[in-house]
């Protein structure tokens, strides 16, 4: 089984959720040190863990030979994070509604939503190579 | 996530800390409120004070424990939701679904 890799402001683990606790300590002291406020902080963590999950069960099919790559980059007051994985691409007309009456008790299909909720920018595309590339920005004032 | 519970005037409280994001603590929970059930322990509050935030696992976590509870004629209520998490039921419109109290005294007093 592969193992987690760390590398400044990336960082890629294999597709097992046992790790997001592992993603949600590297995001959150990287994002302080690009001086990010705590609710800022927050509002990425929630959306980045969303994704990976996504990825780990349904892009990547919980395969732990299959990896999840995710990247951070700071620009000016904005930071900018790819999230990748390896599996088949997914179809965004399949998600329903989840604020739909039929929806709302569903404990499922929300994550999409609540990550465009919380960001300023959402872009979901097929990688180059397979997989499913999800590009987010976050804009932010940093704390002085 | 870290869960510990404890009883107040037959009232179960279930207090999880931390983060509550997916992986092992979808299961916490569930495991949880079922033992509750075949004790007949059938009122139950989440006092969510200690939770930092939850992702769109979490808000499906609460969402089980809701219907598992109804499902077996009892009651889950919420309790000292985070800044955080009620933005989050908010916009999935799900402060709409649970009984939502300030306190954990006003929850316990609700069920009176």
């Amino acid at each position: 089984m592969s193992e987690v890799v760390k590398k400044p402001g990336k960082i890629i683990i294999p597709s097992d959720q046992v790790y997001l606790q592992e993603l949600d300590e590297f995001l959150e002291e990287t994002l302080r040190n690009f001086s990010m406020a705590e609710g800022d902080i927050a509002d990425v963590a929630i959306s980045v863990t969303e994704l990976v999950n996504n990825a780990i069960v349904h892009g990547n099919a919980s395969d732990p030979d299959k990896m999840v790559d995710v990247e951070m980059i700071l620009k000016d007051s904005s930071v900018e994070i790819t999230v990748t994985d390896e599996g088949d691409g997914i179809d965004l007309s399949d998600i329903p509604d989840p604020l739909s009456d039929e929806n709302i008790l569903k404990e499922t299909g929300r994550g999409i939503f609540i990550v465009r909720s919380l960001m300023d920018e959402v872009d979901i595309t097929a990688g180059k190579d397979g997989g499913t590339v999800v590009r987010l920005v976050k804009k932010f004032d940093p704390v002085k | 996530m870290k869960l510990t519970h404890r009883e107040v005037d037959g009232i179960m409280i279930l207090e999880p800390r931390g983060k509550i994001m997916g992986g092992p603590d979808a299961t916490l929970l569930h495991d949880q409120l079922h033992d509750f059930i075949k004790e007949n322990k059938k009122k139950v509050v989440i006092n969510l004070a200690k939770v930092d935030w939850m992702n769109s696992t979490g808000l499906g976590i609460l969402i089980s424990g809701l219907t598992t509870m109804k499902n077996n004629g009892g009651e889950l209520k919420l309790a000292n939701v985070t800044e955080k998490i009620e933005s989050l039921l908010t916009i999935t419109k799900l402060i709409t679904v649970f009984e939502n109290y300030d306190s954990l005294d006003e929850a316990i007093k609700s069920f009176s």
